[in-house]
């Protein structure tokens, strides 16, 4: 295998969890990274060597994940509409997680998914503004605002689900 | 000069550490003077925890073999056929292993044997993981201690182990240790480059299997050729390129036969 296989290789694990991050389902995720690797591999001479090749997948992964958010819009909308629902619809995978990582990947599929990218991208795998808005295609300061909206949207979900176990628990 | 028109923003960019160095004092005192907006940054910070901690688990997964194979050019791509350099990659790959006998893991017709041939593969790798990153406690017997480290070895293993010479191909012998692999024992032979670049041998009195093959881990960082053949279990790991590990294997395998007196 040549360098150049052994460095994407390396970077799998990173992807499935920006991929993991940004739709939850493992599968869903898996097959998201395996369209990215296929790409990859395909335009092999698109990336410079020497570089590392982490900004170059995570942008292929990004424009595909965009394409496929376009294609499968209503279906994001069923999966806000069943927010209550999810531990009565979570698969037998997601039952091993716990009530608080599952409210909070909740939560996040609940962000649009520009706002959702653009969280993950910098809070989760790290990225600078300027590398997240390059990969993302868009502006720094939109990038910025992305972030900011993102984490006050996430902050308010997350403190309604709270207030909603706690009125279950006055009701028991 | 410290800037005092912070705003929530800022909030933001501290968290992900885009302020500049110079206005991180301003930004603190800037807080502590703002209770709330102080709750908000704390907020924010444990939401990113809080998230950080529900994916982290990600990374640790074995990272599974549809993915890592479609690197390596293992596994297929989804698409009904194959692109044509994969068929090649792959026929290049059965004709460097040779004719006749054995075939590659991860590719039909994976029968008891096969059960075999990959705990031997994944034990070997196993092995070299944990003892080819250990400096100072890789080997339990030193290169310097040759004869005695061959001698207890095969005794314990019940064959004639030598320590094959791989000088020409850039590699010397650290020493071995003795290892447990399953009811039996195994044999561990580690090798350095100039590089710090460590190889290992991995020998083990295998049953009546006839196999060879090369094996990858599922995290894709160490491969093992291996050899099932004349009541022998021969593996040889590394993070070599494939094509230098396959080399490096061969050379190591046929003088270790030829040690044994069965070449």
């Amino acid at each position: 295998m040549d360098d150049r296989r052994a460095a994407i290789l390396a970077e799998i694990p990173r992807l499935r969890r920006y991929a993991r991050a940004l739709l939850r389902d493992r599968d869903s995720a898996d097959d998201l990274v395996q369209d990215c690797l296929e790409r990859a591999l395909a335009r092999m001479d698109n990336w410079r060597t020497g570089d590392n090749p982490r900004r170059w997948l995570f942008t292929i992964m990004h424009h595909l994940f965009v394409d496929q958010t376009r294609k499968t819009k209503r279906r994001a909308e069923v999966v806000m509409l069943t927010l209550d629902d999810s531990e009565a619809l979570s698969s037998p995978a997601e039952q091993a997680d716990s009530v608080a990582s599952r409210e909070i990947m909740d939560a996040l599929q609940t962000l649009s998914p520009e706002r959702r990218a653009a969280l993950v991208i910098v809070g989760i795998e790290g990225f600078s503004y300027a590398e997240a808005a390059t990969m993302l295609g868009i502006p720094a300061g939109t990038l910025m605002s992305r972030v900011a909206r993102g984490r006050e949207e996430l902050r308010g979900l997350l403190d309604d689900v709270a207030r909603r176990s706690a009125i279950r628990v006055v009701e028991r | 000069m410290t800037r005092h028109d912070f705003t929530e923003r800022d909030i933001h960019m501290a968290l992900d550490g885009e302020l500049p160095e110079e206005e991180r004092a301003g930004f603190q005192s800037w807080l502590e003077g703002n209770p709330e907006m102080k709750a908000r940054s704390l907020r924010f910070e444990a939401d990113r925890a809080r998230l950080r901690d529900t994916f982290a688990g990600v990374l640790h997964e074995p990272v599974p073999h549809a993915l890592a194979g479609l690197v390596t050019g293992e596994a297929k791509t989804r698409s009904a056929a194959a692109p044509r350099w994969r068929m090649a990659a792959a026929a290049a790959l059965l004709l460097a292993l040779g004719a006749g006998g054995g075939y590659l893991a991860g590719v039909g017709g994976l029968g008891a044997e096969a059960q075999s041939e990959e705990e031997l593969a994944e034990d070997a790798i196993a092995a070299h993981t944990i003892y080819a990153a250990e400096q100072r406690h890789a080997v339990e017997v030193g290169a310097n201690d040759k004869d005695h480290l061959l001698g207890w070895l095969s005794k314990r293993l019940g064959l004639t182990l030598i320590a094959p010479d791989l000088t020409a191909e850039g590699f010397q012998l650290v020493g071995g240790r003795l290892l447990p692999a399953g009811q039996k024992t195994a044999a561990l032979l580690l090798y350095e480059d100039a590089k710090g670049d460590r190889i290992s041998i991995y020998v083990t009195a295998e049953g009546a299997g006839k196999a060879k093959g090369i094996y990858s881990d599922e995290a894709g960082e160490a491969s093992a050729i291996y050899w099932l053949d004349k009541g022998w279990g021969c593996a040889v790991v590394g993070t070599l390129p494939r094509e230098q590990l396959l080399d490096v294997g061969r050379k190591a395998y046929r003088q270790l036969l030829a040690g044994a007196g069965m070449a």
